[in-house]
C-alpha cells in the first residue's frame, strides 16, 4: 500500500518530570490551538461559553468525531477508508427500515427498547459486513484503499439508494431520540457515546497486539510481513474495526435527525474526517486517539464559533469551511518550518 | 606519463565528531580503471561524495582536468565530467530507453520541444559506442539489472563523462553479467574513459583493476599498481590484520544429534532442484554460490515467503509444511534478511517495538492487555545481552549504525526463541568491528544450541563461521565441504567454477 | 508495436467499452444512433475538461481533489460579477474572467505545494475545504440564474443537427471543439515537450526528476495553473448548461472525475496515463450511467452498478498478481 500521507506531524515532544507520560509536540500544538481558540470566542462572542451553546455543539460533533476514529484507524495502518460515510448511512438505512418495517404499532415500552437495541446490532452488523468486503479488497486482493473504498463508497451507497428507493426512512418510535438528543448530568448523550468510543478505540490501538502489529504494520509493511505478522488479518481486522466505529457514527446521526438517508453528508462528511487526521498528525504507523479528539473539538469551535459571531450574515455557517481550509494549510506551514533546516534536507 | 584527470590533495572530512577521511592524496588517470577497496566506514563512500561534490572537504583541494576546487558543486562535478552510477542508475522506470538516454541532453540544451527521432538517434549512437544492443522503445522499469546498469553506463558516456565512478557495482549481477560489464569497462579504456570502481569484492579487483587503492579507517593504506597484488595481501590491508582463523573456537556438532531442521527432494520451480540437506544444533552450515544459483529462493523457501513447490521438510523430526512466513515463523524459524532496511526493520518505530514485534502475542497480562511493563524489560534485556548501542530503547532504529541495527535484527528474533535463523548476507553493510563482533555473536548462538543457515558469498566470512558450507549452482548443491577440509584458495576458486569445466572436487 | 497497444491499460478500457455499447445496443437498438452519440459527447464535456486537467497532476504523481471547487468558484464568482454589470453579449467574457481565476487558484495550490513541499492530496483537501466553505459563505448555496441571452444561447449553440426517429432533434454541442482542443493540447503537451515528459519523470521517480535537472518547482506550478484554468472552463461550460449553480455537486465530481482518469488506464501512483485513455475513462462512466436507464435499472440502483463495476475493475490487477509467482526469480538454471 502506498500511503498517500506523508509525514505532517511534529517529532519531539516533552516529557513531563514524572518521566512516565510523554506529551507528544502535536498534541501541545493542538491543544493551544484549542485553547486560543476558546479564550477568542469566548471573548468576542458574548453566548459562546454560555451552557446552552457548548451543550449543543456537543450535540453536533460526536458524529463527525466517531466518524473521525473510523478513518483514522485506516490512515494508521497506511490506508484509507472513503466509505466510511457511507457505511454509517447504509448501518441507519437497515437500522432504520428494521424499525420503522418489524415494530408492532401497539408496542409497549420494553419491547421498543428491544427493537431498538435489535436495531442497534443491525447497524453493527452492516458495519461488521462493511468491514469484511473492504478489508478483503485492499488486505486479500491487494487493491489500493483508495480506490477499492473508492469503489465500496459507490457500492455502499448504492444498495442504500435501491434499498430504500431513494426515500427517507422515518417514523421511528420517540425513544430512539433517547441516544441522539437527550443528556445525562447535563452531558449530551452523543458527547458520551463519542467518549466511550474515543476510549476503546484508544484501548484497542494503545494497548493491544492488534494496535500494536497494525502500527507496525502502517510504519513498514514489508518487515511487518517478515517478522512473521499476518499482514492479510491485521488489515482485514482494521477495516472492520472502522466499519464497526462507522457504523456508530450512523446510530448517532439517525437518532438526532430521527431518519436515515442514504445520502446524508456525502462527499463533505468524508473529506472533513481526513481533514481531522490529517490535522491530528496521523499518518502510517503513527497516530494518536487524543490528537483526534481535540481536533475534533477544535474544528467544531471553529464551525459554531465563527457562525456565532457572524450570525445574520448569510451564509455564515459556510465561513467554517472556509477557515478549515486556512487552519489546515497553516498547519502544513508551521510545521514546516517547526522541523527545521536539518529534518527538511 | 599519462595524464591526470582527477587529483584530489590532503582532503580530510568529518561528521560531528567522527572522521571519515583524514589526510587522503588521490590520483585518476585518463584511461585506467582504478579500484577502491575497503571495509565499511573505511571512508570510500566519503571519498566518492567528496569527488562528485555532494560533500565538500574540510580540508585539502581538488583538481578535476587541472581545474582547483577548493568548494565542488555536484554541477560543477558533473560539467568536469565526474558521473556517478547511483543504485537506482538514476533512471526513469516509466520511460523508454531511448528516452532515458536522451533526456539529459535535452535538459541540458534547454530546448522545450521533443524530437523523438533525435531522442533515437542519441541513444542509438550511445548504445553503440559500447555495443550493446537493448531495443529503444524498451520500458526501462521492464529490463534486467544487468540492462538497466547498461543503460546507465550508457548514460554516463553520453554525457561525455571522463570518469565513471561505479559504486558496488556486482552485487546484483550473474556471473555471465558480470564478465560483460568488464568487456565494457575495458572498452571505456579505450575510449579515454576512466572508471573509478568501488567494491569489496576482491577477486573481482583482481580481475579488472589497473590500480587498486586501499583505504581503511579513513585513511589511504595502499596505491599502486594491481599487477602482483594478491587478495591476501589486499585483505591484510583493508582490516589491517591477520585473522588468526587458528584462535576462532569454532563449535563442535554431535553427528548423532537428532537434526533440527532436514530437507528432502525440495524444489521450486525456477528457483532450486531436488535440494537435500541436514542442520543439526550447534550447526552454521553455510550456503553459499553465486548470485542465480538459486542460494536466495532456498533461503526465502525455509522462511515460507517462497513455499516450494514439492519435497519435504522435517522439523525436529516432524514433517511440516511451511506454506507462507506465518508458518515458519511458528516453528521457530527467523530471517535476518540482507536489505534489513526494506525487510528487517521498522526505522521510525522504537527499538523497543523493533525487537518485540515477533513475541507481541505473548507479551499481554490478565487482563489480555499489553503489558508495557514487560515489553520494556525483554527490550533493555536484549539490548544488553546483544551489545546494541543506544542512549534509550524507545529512539527510533534509524538512530542506530549498521552494525547495532543488524543486532536488532537478531534480538527480535532471539527475543521469539527462534531455534533456527537464516541469515541472509548478515554482514553486508556493517563496519569491520562489528563483522567480527558478529560473527562471535553467530558462533557463540550455535554454541547454545541453535541452528544457523547462513548464505554469504562472503568467502572468509563463510570460513570463520560455518562448520559445513554448501555450494549451489544453478539451482541444484554442487558440493558440501566440512570447513576443516577446505582452504579459503580452494573454496574461492570453486565459487567461480564455471559449470562448462569439468565436475568440481567432491569432498 | 500491435503487441504494445494490446497489452496496455487503455485497451482493456476500450474493450469494457466496446462490450457495454453492444450490450446496450442488443437491448435497445436505439442506442445506435447519432443522437445517441451527440448526446454521449454532450454529457461528456464538462468531466473530459477537467479530466485532462486532472491527467497532468495523475501523472505527476499526485492526487487533487479541489479542482471541482476551483470550477465551482470561478463560475460563480463569474456570473456574480457579470451579472451585476449588466453584461449581455457573447461568452467570451465569460470564459476569459473565469480562466483567470481558475489560474490564479490553480497557482496557490501548485505554490503551497512546491514551496513547502507538501503531498498534494493533502494540500488540495485543505485548499479545497476552503473554496467550498468560500463559494458557499461568500456566494450563497442554491442559485438559479437569470442568465443573459447572450449565455443562454451557449446552451443551444449545436454545431450539427440530425433528426433522430426516437429522440427527435439531437445535436452536436459546440463544446466538443473545446474537449478535442484541449485534448490535442494536453496529448501534444505531454508527448511533445520536455515539460510534458517531465511530468513523466517526477510520476517515474521523483528523487531523479531532481537529479536530472528537471525544474519540479516550475513543472508543479505550471500544471496546477492549467488545471485551474481548465477546470474554470468545464465550470463556465457547466454553468452554462445547467444555469443553476449549486457548489455541493462539485464536491462529489472530484471523485468521479478521479475514478475516469483512472478507469482511462491512469496509474494511481504515477508516471503512466494518455489523453485518449482518460476520454475513454469519462465516455464509460457516461455510458454505464446510460446504460442502466436504457436497460430500465431504477435510478436508485445506479450507484450500486456502478459500484460492482468499480470492485471489479480495481480486482482485475490484484487478481492478476496473485496468480503469478512472487518475486523475480534470478536463477540461472543450467545451459543445455
Amino acid at each position: 500500500m502506498n500511503s498517500i500521507f506523508r509525514k505532517t506531524r511534529l517529532k519531539e515532544g516533552i516529557s513531563s518530570r514524572l518521566g512516565k507520560f510523554h506529551i507528544g509536540s502535536q498534541t501541545l500544538l493542538l491543544l493551544g490551538i484549542f485553547v486560543i481558540l476558546v479564550a477568542f470566542f469566548g471573548i468576542f462572542e458574548e453566548s459562546f461559553l454560555t451552557i446552552r451553546s457548548i451543550t449543543s455543539m456537543g450535540f453536533q460533533l460526536p458524529e463527525i468525531g466517531v466518524l473521525s476514529l473510523a478513518m483514522m484507524v485506516t490512515i494508521l495502518i497506511g490506508g484509507i477508508n472513503l466509505s466510511v460515510n457511507a457505511t454509517a448511512n447504509l448501518a441507519a438505512v437497515m437500522a432504520g427500515s428494521f424499525l420503522v418495517k418489524f415494530l408492532p404499532q401497539a408496542a409497549d415500552s420494553n419491547l421498543i427498547t428491544l427493537y431498538i437495541v435489535g436495531a442497534i446490532l443491525i447497524a453493527i452488523l452492516v458495519g461488521l459486513i462493511t468491514g469484511v468486503i473492504n478489508g478483503f479488497l485492499v488486505g486479500y486482493i491487494g487493491a489500493p484503499p483508495i480506490l477499492a473504498t473508492l469503489a465500496t463508497l459507490t457500492f455502499f451507497t448504492g444498495i442504500s439508494a435501491g434499498f430504500t428507493g431513494g426515500r427517507t426512512v422515518t417514523g421511528f418510535p420517540d425513544q430512539f431520540q433517547l441516544i441522539g438528543s437527550k443528556t445525562l448530568l447535563g452531558i449530551p448523550i452523543p458527547f458520551l457515546i463519542f467518549v466511550a468510543v474515543t476510549i476503546i478505540v484508544y484501548i484497542v490501538l494503545d494497548h493491544t497486539t492488534f494496535g500494536f502489529k497494525a502500527r507496525m504494520l502502517g510504519s513498514n509493511e514489508t518487515a511487518s510481513k517478515f517478522s512473521g505478522i499476518d499482514n492479510k488479518d491485521v488489515i482485514m481486522k482494521v477495516y472492520i474495526l472502522s466499519g464497526i466505529v462507522a457504523s456508530i457514527s450512523g446510530i448517532l446521526i439517525m437518532s438526532r435527525t430521527m431518519s436515515a438517508a442514504y445520502e446524508y453528508g456525502t462527499s463533505t462528511y468524508v473529506l472533513l474526517t481526513i481533514l481531522v487526521a490529517v490535522l491530528a498528525g496521523v499518518e502510517s504507523g503513527f497516530g494518536n486517539v487524543i490528537n483526534v479528539f481535540i481536533t475534533v473539538l477544535i474544528l467544531q469551535i471553529l464551525s459554531t464559533g465563527p457562525h456565532m459571531l457572524l450570525a445574520g450574515v448569510r451564509g455564515s455557517s459556510f465561513f467554517k469551511d472556509f477557515s478549515w481550509g486556512i487552519l489546515l494549510i497553516m498547519i502544513f506551514v508551521i510545521n514546516y518550518y517547526a522541523r527545521g533546516k536539518k529534518a527538511r534536507e | 606519463m599519462a595524464e591526470e584527470i582527477l587529483h584530489v590533495e590532503h582532503v580530510s572530512k568529518h561528521f560531528a565528531g567522527v572522521v571519515a577521511l583524514e589526510d587522503v592524496s588521490l590520483t585518476v588517470y585518463k584511461g585506467e580503471t582504478l579500484c577502491l577497496v575497503g571495509e565499511n566506514g573505511s571512508g570510500k563512500s566519503t571519498m566518492i561524495k567528496l569527488i562528485s561534490g555532494v560533500y565538500t572537504p574540510d580540508q585539502g583541494d581538488i583538481y578535476i582536468n587541472s581545474h582547483h576546487y577548493k568548494k565542488l558543486t555536484p554541477i560543477e562535478s558533473m560539467r568536469e565530467g565526474v558521473q556517478v552510477i547511483y543504485q537506482d542508475f538514476s533512471l526513469f522506470p516509466n520511460l523508454t530507453v531511448s528516452e532515458n538516454l536522451a533526456l539529459n541532453e535535452q535538459l541540458s540544451s534547454g530546448k522545450q520541444l521533443v524530437n523523438w527521432k533525435g531522442f533515437n538517434q542519441i541513444a542509438a549512437k550511445g548504445l553503440a559506442e559500447i555495443n550493446v544492443s537493448i531495443p529503444l522503445d524498451a520500458v526501462v522499469g521492464t529490463l534486467s539489472t544487468a540492462d538497466r546498469q547498461l543503460i546507465a553506463i550508457t548514460k554516463a558516456i553520453l554525457a561525455k563523462a571522463s570518469i565513471i565512478i561505479m559504486d558496488e557495482p556486482t552485487t546484483a549481477l550473474t556471473q555471465k553479467e558480470v564478465h560483460s560489464l568488464f568487456t565494457i569497462i575495458n572498452s571505456l579504456k579505450n575510449k579515454g574513459i576512466s572508471t573509478l570502481f568501488v567494491s569489496h569484492k576482491l577477486n573481482e579487483v583482481v580481475e579488472i583493476a589497473d590500480r587498486t587503492v586501499i583505504f581503511r579507517n579513513g585513511k589511504k593504506v595502499m596505491d599502486q599498481d594491481a599487477k602482483g597484488l594478491d587478495v591476501k595481501t589486499m585483505e591484510y590491508q583493508m582490516t589491517g590484520r591477520i585473522v588468526d582463523t587458528s584462535k576462532i573456537q569454532h563449535g563442535k556438532v554431535d553427528e548423532k544429534a537428532e537434526a533440527l531442521l532436514k530437507v528432502e527432494k525440495l524444489s521450486l520451480k525456477h528457483g532450486f532442484f531436488d535440494v537435500c540437506f541436514e542442520l543439526k544444533p550447534n550447526e552454521v552450515l553455510g550456503i553459499t554460490g553465486l548470485l542465480g544459483s538459486g542460494r536466495t529462493e532456498l533461503a526465502l523457501a525455509m522462511f515460507g515467503e517462497l513455499p516450494a513447490n514439492s519435497g519435504k521438510i522435517y522439523i525436529n523430526g516432524k514433517e511440516v509444511k511451511i506454506k507462507s512466513i506465518k508458518d515458519a515463523v511458528n516453528y521457530g524459524i527467523g530471517y535476518v534478511p540482507e536489505d534489513r532496511i526494506r525487510e528487517g526493520l521498522f526505522l521510525d518505530q522504537s527499538i523497543t517495538n523493533n525487537i518485540v514485534v515477533r513475541i507481541i502475542d505473548q507479551l499481554i497480562n490478565i487482563m489480555r492487555l499489553l503489558n508495557i511493563k514487560y515489553k520494556n524489560s525483554i527490550s533493555e534485556k536484549w539490548i544488553s545481552q546483544l551489545g546494541v548501542k543506544t542512549a534509550s530503547s524507545q529512539l527510533p532504529a534509524k538512530s542506530l549504525s549498521g552494525g547495532n541495527q543488524q543486532r536488532l535484527v537478531l534480538a527480535k528474533w532471539l527475543a521469539g526463541n527462534s531455534k533456527i535463523l537464516i541469515l541472509n548476507g548478515p554482514t553486508v553493510g556493517v563496519d569491520v568491528g562489528s563483522k567480527a563482533e558478529i560473527h562471535e555473536l553467530i558462533r557463540s548462538l550455535a554454541k547454545e544450541g541453535m541452528g544457523i543457515l547462513l548464505i554469504s558469498d562472503d568467502i572468509p566470512e563463510l570460513m570463520q563461521t560455518c562448520n559445513r558450507i554448501l555450494l549451489m549452482r544453478h539451482g541444484k548443491i554442487a558440493a558440501e565441504f566440512k570447513r576443516e577440509k577446505i582452504s579459503e584458495d580452494q573454496l574461492n576458486k570453486e565459487l567461480a567454477f564455471n559449470s562448462s569445466m569439468k565436475m568440481p572436487l567432491k569432498e | 508495436m500491435l503487441n504494445k497497444i494490446v497489452k496496455s491499460n487503455e485497451f482493456i478500457t476500450f474493450l469494457i467499452l466496446v462490450v457495454l455499447s453492444l450490450a446496450i445496443g442488443l437491448k435497445t437498438p436505439a442506442f445506435f444512433s447519432l443522437a445517441t452519440v451527440f448526446d454521449v459527447l454532450r454529457s461528456s464535456v464538462v468531466y473530459s475538461i477537467m479530466a485532462f486537467g486532472l491527467l497532468l497532476i495523475v501523472i505527476s504523481g499526485g492526487i487533487d481533489i479541489s479542482f471541482a471547487a476551483i470550477a465551482a468558484v470561478a463560475a460563480y464568482a463569474t456570473h456574480n460579477f457579470l451579472i451585476s454589470r449588466g453584461y449581455d453579449g457573447g461568452i467570451l467574457p465569460y470564459y476569459l474572467i473565469a480562466c483567470s481565476i481558475g489560474l490564479l487558484a490553480g497557482l496557490l495550490n501548485g505554490f503551497i505545494i512546491s514551496q513547502f513541499n507538501l503531498p498534494v492530496f493533502n494540500v488540495s483537501l485543505a485548499t479545497m475545504t476552503m473554496w467550498y466553505g468560500f463559494s458557499l459563505f461568500f456566494l450563497g448555496p442554491l442559485i438559479k440564474m437569470n442568465l443573459p441571452k447572450g449565455a443562454r444561447d451557449y446552451s443551444t449553440n449545436f454545431i450539427t443537427q440530425v433528426q433522430d426517429p426516437f429522440v427527435g432533434r439531437a445535436g452536436l454541442h459546440v463544446s466538443i471543439l473545446y474537449v478535442i482542443i484541449i485534448g490535442l493540447f494536453i496529448w501534444w503537451l505531454l508527448k511533445y515537450t520536455t515539460l510534458g515528459r517531465g511530468i513523466f519523470a517526477m510520476g517515474g521517480n521523483r528523487e531523479v526528476a531532481v537529479r536530472s535537472g528537471f525544474n519540479i518547482k516550475g513543472i508543479t506550478l505550471i500544471i496546477f495553473g492549467i488545471l485551474g484554468v481548465l477546470s474554470a472552463i468545464a465550470g463556465i461550460t457547466q454553468s452554462l448548461f445547467l444555469r443553476i449553480f449549486n457548489p455541493a455537486l462539485f464536491i462529489g465530481q472530484s471523485l468521479d472525475v478521479l475514478a475516469a482518469v483512472i478507469l482511462g488506464g491512469a496509474a494511481i501512483t504515477g508516471g503512466r496515463g494518455s489523453v485518449i485513455g482518460t476520454f475513454m475513462g469519462v465516455i464509460l462512466i457516461q455510458l454505464i450511467n446510460r446504460s442502466m436507464i436504457l436497460t430500465g435499472i431504477p435510478v436508485e440502483w445506479q450507484k450500486f452498478v456502478v459500484g460492482i463495476i468499480l470492485i471489479f475493475f480495481i480486482s482485475i490487477p490484484g487478481i492478476r498478481d496473485l496468480r503469478k509467482q512472487k518475486s523475480s526469480h534470478t536463477t540461472e538454471l543450467a545451459e543445455e
